[in-house]
Order: structure tokens, then C-alpha cells, then sequence
């Protein structure tokens, strides 16, 4: 019998003037680093690092499951809307749990939507925050398919967003936790994974912002897999030589998912992202 | 290339659970390689037939067109990227998916496991 380090625990906060509740999870203590997860999945893709002592010893891992996403609700009458996250929703819902959780500038590691979010908020709230490990991140890309393709009445959206992004992990990967990752998409809830890639495939409005990142206030550290086929190792590259200052690690054996489809993989380059961020500084207490 | 195609269908028929899978898939898919055809009929998740072109006369649902090196690259046990998957044939430039995509994505997983059966490390397994 083993029973993990991690807690999970539910925070209401006011989203778009409405209460929504959010499951979240955390392990160690330390410097608070802020976990986002990727699109159609949840906070159980963080959960190697959040069971890793080495990282724990000295960083407190956070991770939140997006309304919509894990365990944490849609809003009251989701059930007449269309989901569909905007970049203004998305960095309001981030904020909002910084601040209902009392977070005190805390890293921001965030995976595909997680890290392009991130991005926007090294550009838009830089204060809120020390620092930006931004994983398989990019200004922006189009989607290479039809988004369209999956929440549809005849046929199970989860089971072919699994299919698809099956592409982006890496034949590296422990097929064991290949499987488990594509789970996540499998079960996320109808219309979500399409209402996330819409923000994702969309919005480019970070294209602009990526000059006035402050990267000697708060660094911004970009890793991407080589076997990433929707945010390309090109994608990151050309990123990180727009941000003044920010750094980029390529990883040749993983993918787009790289703290889930390949923990030991991805490991020592997370390890090595939160090498670059700040110490927080000793608070009174 | 047409001795694999007809190893893909022995191998199916000894995979239980990917035969589950396309239990409703019954569609004719061309694999072209190098402009070279294949047809492959499925009924119920097996490979009933798998026939060489060139055929004016046969129907097909959708095509993965490529070439042979890539498509070697692609059954390797660990494809370098972009050759490890169909879609990335596509997005490198090495594929083209032609005709109902729809019924593709439907079937996705069926389709990429079943071409997978070539694998290199397939045939470790076997």
C-alpha cells in the first residue's frame, strides 16, 4: 500500500461575475509554482512531479482543473452554452485562483494552452507572477485539423481527440503512460477539448505582445518535444527569439505532453526550468 | 509492399481487441505509395481482401497517400518525428489524406493501430 503526497481540496472563486468551483491539487512546500494543464485534459497530468520529493523538497506544486475540465464544474447553465475559452476568460480564471488561493507570486508552468496562457500573462500581468516555464508554447499556430471534428452527436469526441493527439507523443514514451495521458482525453466532457483548441487555434493576439515580455523581471524559460507536431520545436524557437531574453530546451525523445506521456523523460528538463526561476523571497511571518 | 499489407491482415486477425474496435468500420481505405496502389477492404474490423492497382472501377472511403521511405520510416519501432504518425506525414510534407476524412477521424485510432501492425516491434512481439 502507498498513499500519494498529493491533496486535493475545492476552491469557489468569482469567474465572469458567477461562482465556480475548482478542484485543485498540491504537493511539497516552498516556492509556489503554479500548474495549467493542457487542453482536454486535467491536473492528473502533473501528478509524476507532484509525487517527485526532489521537486516537492522545495517548490509547492499547485495544480487546478479548468472550469469545464476534471472535477471542476461548468457553470450554472452550461448546459444551453456552446464552451468556448478566450484568452480573456482563461487569464481571468488563472488570476482568480492565484488569488482565492492566496498565492504569493508564484512560478507559472503551463503545457500547450497552459503555456501559451502563460505567455500571455508574462506579456499582460507580469506582477502577479516570478517567473514562466511555458512547455510546449508558441506565439500561435492554426489548426492542422478541424476542430469541428470533435463534439459531434454521432460520435464520441474523447475517443477521437485521444486518437489525434495521439500523433504528438512520443514513440519514447512508456506505453503505460502513453495510454493514461490519452485517458484524459478520452474522458473530457462533450464539446471541451474543441472549446479549448478554439482559444488555441484562434486567438493570435500574443504575436504582438511577445516583444514587451520583461524576462529580467520574470523569466521565461520555453521547453518543447521535437515529436510535437502541433507546437513544433520551429513554433517554440521562433517564440523564444521574440521574447528578449528567454531561453528554450529542446527535448529530442518527447512529445506534446511531456510531464505525463514521459515523467522520467521530462524530469530533469522541469528540474532544470525551475533552476532558472527565482527563489521566493523570505516573507515575514 | 504488398507482402506487408497481407502481413497487417494476418496480424488483425490475431488482435482481438482491434477487431472490436472497427466492428463498424466497413470501408475500402487506398494506401498509394509512390503512386504504386493498395485496396484495403475491411468488413467488421478485419482486412477481408487487399488488392494492387491500379483500379479506375474501385470505390474507396478516404486515402493515405506517400511514399515508400517515409512509410518505411513509419514502421520502424521508433520513427524519428514527424514519420510517427499519419498525421505527421502530413504536416511534414510526406502524406496526403484524401476523400471522407470524417470517416478516418471516426475510426482513427482503428486505422493508425491497424497500419501500425508493421511495426518493427510488432514483429519483436510476434
Amino acid at each position: 500500500m502507498s498513499i500519494e503526497p498529493i491533496t486535493g481540496r475545492y476552491v469557489t472563486v468569482d469567474i465572469a461575475g458567477a461562482p465556480r468551483r475548482i478542484y485543485f491539487e498540491e504537493a511539497g512546500q516552498g516556492r509556489p509554482v503554479l500548474c495549467l494543464h493542457t487542453a482536454g485534459a486535467d491536473t492528473r497530468q502533473w501528478r509524476h512531479l507532484m509525487n517527485d520529493a526532489k521537486i516537492t523538497a522545495s517548490n509547492r506544486l499547485i495544480a487546478f482543473d479548468m472550469p469545464w475540465h476534471g472535477k471542476s464544474l461548468p457553470p450554472e447553465g452550461f448546459e444551453t452554452q456552446e464552451y468556448l475559452l478566450t484568452t480573456e476568460a482563461y487569464i481571468e480564471t488563472v488570476l482568480a485562483v492565484i488569488d482565492g488561493l492566496g498565492l504569493d507570486r508564484p512560478v507559472l508552468a503551463g503545457c500547450s494552452m497552459g503555456g501559451r496562457i502563460a505567455l500571455q500573462l508574462a506579456a499582460l500581468h507580469p506582477d502577479k507572477f516570478s517567473g514562466f516555464i511555458a512547455i510546449e508554447a508558441s506565439d500561435f499556430q492554426p489548426a492542422w485539423y478541424d476542430i469541428d471534428w470533435f463534439h459531434r452527436p454521432d460520435a464520441h469526441g474523447g475517443e477521437m481527440g485521444a486518437a489525434l493527439v495521439s500523433a504528438n507523443i512520443s514513440p519514447y514514451a512508456p506505453n503505460s503512460e502513453r495510454w493514461n495521458t490519452l485517458w484524459m482525453f478520452m474522458q473530457s466532457g462533450p464539446g471541451v477539448f474543441r472549446g479549448d483548441l478554439s482559444f488555441y487555434t484562434k486567438d493570435d493576439s500574443l504575436i504582438a505582445r511577445l516583444g514587451a515580455i520583461d524576462t529580467t523581471r520574470t523569466p521565461v524559460h520555453i521547453i518543447v518535444g521535437a515529436y510535437d507536431l502541433t507546437c513544433t520545436p520551429e513554433d517554440a524557437a521562433r517564440t523564444a527569439q521574440a521574447i528578449p531574453g528567454a531561453t528554450l530546451a529542446v527535448m529530442d525523445e518527447l512529445g506534446h505532453f511531456p510531464m505525463s506521456e514521459h515523467p522520467e523523460g521530462f524530469r530533469p528538463f522541469f528540474a532544470d526550468a525551475l533552476e532558472k526561476m527565482p527563489v521566493s523571497e523570505a516573507k515575514a511571518a | 509492399m504488398l507482402e506487408t499489407f497481407k502481413q497487417i491482415q494476418t496480424r488483425l486477425d490475431a488482435t482481438p481487441h482491434l477487431i472490436r474496435l472497427g466492428r463498424l468500420f466497413s470501408e475500402t481505405v487506398l494506401i498509394e505509395i509512390g503512386g504504386d496502389e493498395y485496396y484495403l477492404t475491411f468488413e467488421k474490423g478485419r482486412i477481408l481482401s487487399v488488392a494492387e492497382g491500379p483500379s479506375r472501377k474501385t470505390p474507396w472511403r478516404f486515402a493515405l497517400r506517400t511514399d515508400a521511405e517515409a512509410l518505411g520510416k513509419f514502421w520502424q519501432a521508433r520513427p524519428e518525428p514527424g514519420f510517427h504518425d499519419i498525421f505527421g506525414l502530413v504536416k511534414i510534407g510526406r502524406g496526403r489524406i484524401d476523400g471522407d476524412i470524417l470517416s478516418l477521424v471516426k475510426n482513427l485510432r482503428f486505422i493508425k493501430e491497424v497500419l501500425g501492425l508493421a511495426r518493427a516491434e510488432q514483429e519483436l512481439a510476434a
